[in-house]
């Protein structure tokens, strides 16, 4: 990857302090973004990236949770989060709490509820060897 | 004071695609401004896992018809990563001017839109007419105006003569003195400078706080583009930040009229550079990893994030367009204005709601 993007793992309790300290130190939230994983046996989860940038190094928060979780907003510290945490929300099933505009899972009209978790793998794909056409 | 709700889209005529507020007014000054948007979300990003990655190029540059070739392209860029692939001078060379193209297209689309905003027809039309000049050349290289279809993992589909190259070079350097005409009435006429100067006003600790991309971010002050990472052939041009101090209406369309004459300096370069040899090199193998790419577009910084397991189907694709970046910078922009200004400002953001609804 390149050398300018680090990927840190973090609990979800520590989301807020570890943003917290971003913002003090003069980060950019750049995006917010989640996807499904395959857990241990045939368990979903969701990872959450938060994307910080500073001096053109983009730094992410990788947050490993389960769709339906409740995870702390962090629209209080850097208020555009608001749009991705809605976002996620309504893709994904993450219960934000605290946004700062909560849109109650009206910001997209889809026909099928959290599509990213509905239309999910269930197991995770074996590679072919090669890949190549 | 009593308070009244007034919903200005989804349908307005400033609005070209459907965004909606429902703006909370006391007598006519905005103290609240919600934003809906959703309304013609695409799902795109859901599409990935279901299309093999060297044809989702044609997905990724329908998320927006205004800069689909830096989407087609960003995406390739991220995949091109995963797989560390090299790609030849040419086809990076080739394809920074076809983002520069882009760019100047989109500005001068937005001052088109813009001046109709404000009402003034004539730079409306004056603006897109020399945007139909950009869309001639993109037709000449690549056979589109709107989606080229150009860009490939690996390269570009095709070759564009390097006399094409010369030859769209010195057009654009033809219509300097026309863009210019019509750039000095944006940034010297009374009329303009009446609804732009010290409208909605953003500080840099603020734009950077919100989260604020584009023109939005260095029109106040804030020196960020992208390009400095030096991307496909951006490393090899001079070329330096336009920023503006202001951070007004005026100071980001300032930024967007400075940028256009930028571009045409760096397209020049490039036709210069230009270095001979193929366009594409082969794609020996599938996506396994993930990577971030991010690129600076006319509206700003887009993110497109990619991870591959190793098959021809991605696992996740990801793109933030810079107008969903923009959107909480506006949303607080908006408050404490008069009614009357929110067009205008909604617009000095260069919504592209398309993009926003991927």
């Amino acid at each position: 990857m390149n050398p300018n993007i680090e990927i840190s793992e973090l609990k979800p309790d520590f989301i807020i302090s570890r943003v917290t300290e971003l913002s003090v130190q003069g980060w950019r939230l750049v995006q917010m973004s989640a996807s499904t994983v395959q857990g241990e046996g045939d368990a979903q989860q969701v990872e959450l990236n938060y994307s910080f940038d500073k001096d053109y190094k983009l730094l992410n928060l990788r947050v490993l949770t389960v769709s339906g979780a409740k995870i702390k907003s962090v629209s209080g510290i850097f208020f555009g989060a608001f749009l991705y945490e809605n976002e996620i929300k309504e893709q994904f099933g993450i219960d934000f709490e605290g946004i700062a505009i909560d849109f109650r899972g009206t910001l997209y009209k889809t026909a099928v509820k959290q599509p990213f978790i509905a239309f999910a793998p269930k197991k995770a794909a074996v590679p072919p060897q090669g890949g190549a056409k | 004071m009593k308070q009244t709700i007034v919903p200005l889209g989804p349908q307005h005529p400033v609005l070209p695609e459907p965004l909606s507020f429902d703006l909370v007014l006391e007598d006519e000054k905005v103290v609240d401004a919600i934003p809906s948007i959703g309304f013609v979300h695409r799902g795109l990003e859901l599409l990935a896992p279901k299309r093999d990655f060297e044809e989702y190029v044609y997905v990724a540059e329908r998320i927006c018809g205004i800069c689909s070739f830096m989407h087609g392209m960003g995406y390739c860029q991220a995949v091109e990563e995963v797989i560390n692939l090299q790609l030849p001078r040419r086809a990076n060379q080739l394809r920074t001017m076809l983002c520069e193209l882009s760019r100047i297209h989109s500005h001068l689309l937005w001052l088109g839109l813009a001046a109709d905003a404000f009402g003034f027809e004539n730079l409306f039309m004056h603006s897109w007419r020399l945007r139909e000049k950009v869309l001639d050349l993109f037709e000449e290289m690549t056979g589109g105006r709107v989606i080229f279809s150009i860009a490939k993992v690996g390269g570009l589909r095709k070759d564009i003569s390097t006399e094409t190259i010369r030859r769209a070079s010195k057009v654009l350097r033809d219509m300097l003195p026309e863009i210019k005409e019509i750039c000095d009435v944006f940034l010297n006429d009374a009329s303009v400078k009446h609804r732009l100067c010290g409208v909605a006003v953003m500080s840099a600790e603020n734009a950077h706080k919100l989260g604020a991309v584009g023109p939005m971010l260095r029109g106040s002050g804030v020196a960020k583009d992208l390009r400095v990472s030096g991307y496909a052939s951006y490393g090899e041009l001079q070329w330096e930040i336009i920023t503006e101090k202001d951070g007004d209406c005026y100071a980001r369309c300032a930024v967007r009229v400075r940028e256009i004459y930028q571009s045409i300096d760096m397209i020049r370069q490039l036709a210069e550079k230009l270095e001979d040899g193929p366009v594409d090199t082969k794609v020996l193998a599938a996506p396994k990893g993930e990577t971030f790419m991010r690129l600076e577009q006319p509206r700003g910084e887009v993110v497109y994030y990619v991870r591959g397991n190793g098959t021809r189907f991605l696992e996740r694709f990801r793109v933030r367009t810079p107008t969903f970046a923009n959107v909480p910078a506006v949303v607080t922009l908006l408050k404490g204005h008069e009614l009357a200004d929110i067009p205008t400002i909604l617009l000095t953001i260069d919504p592209c709601i398309s993009c926003m609804e991927r």
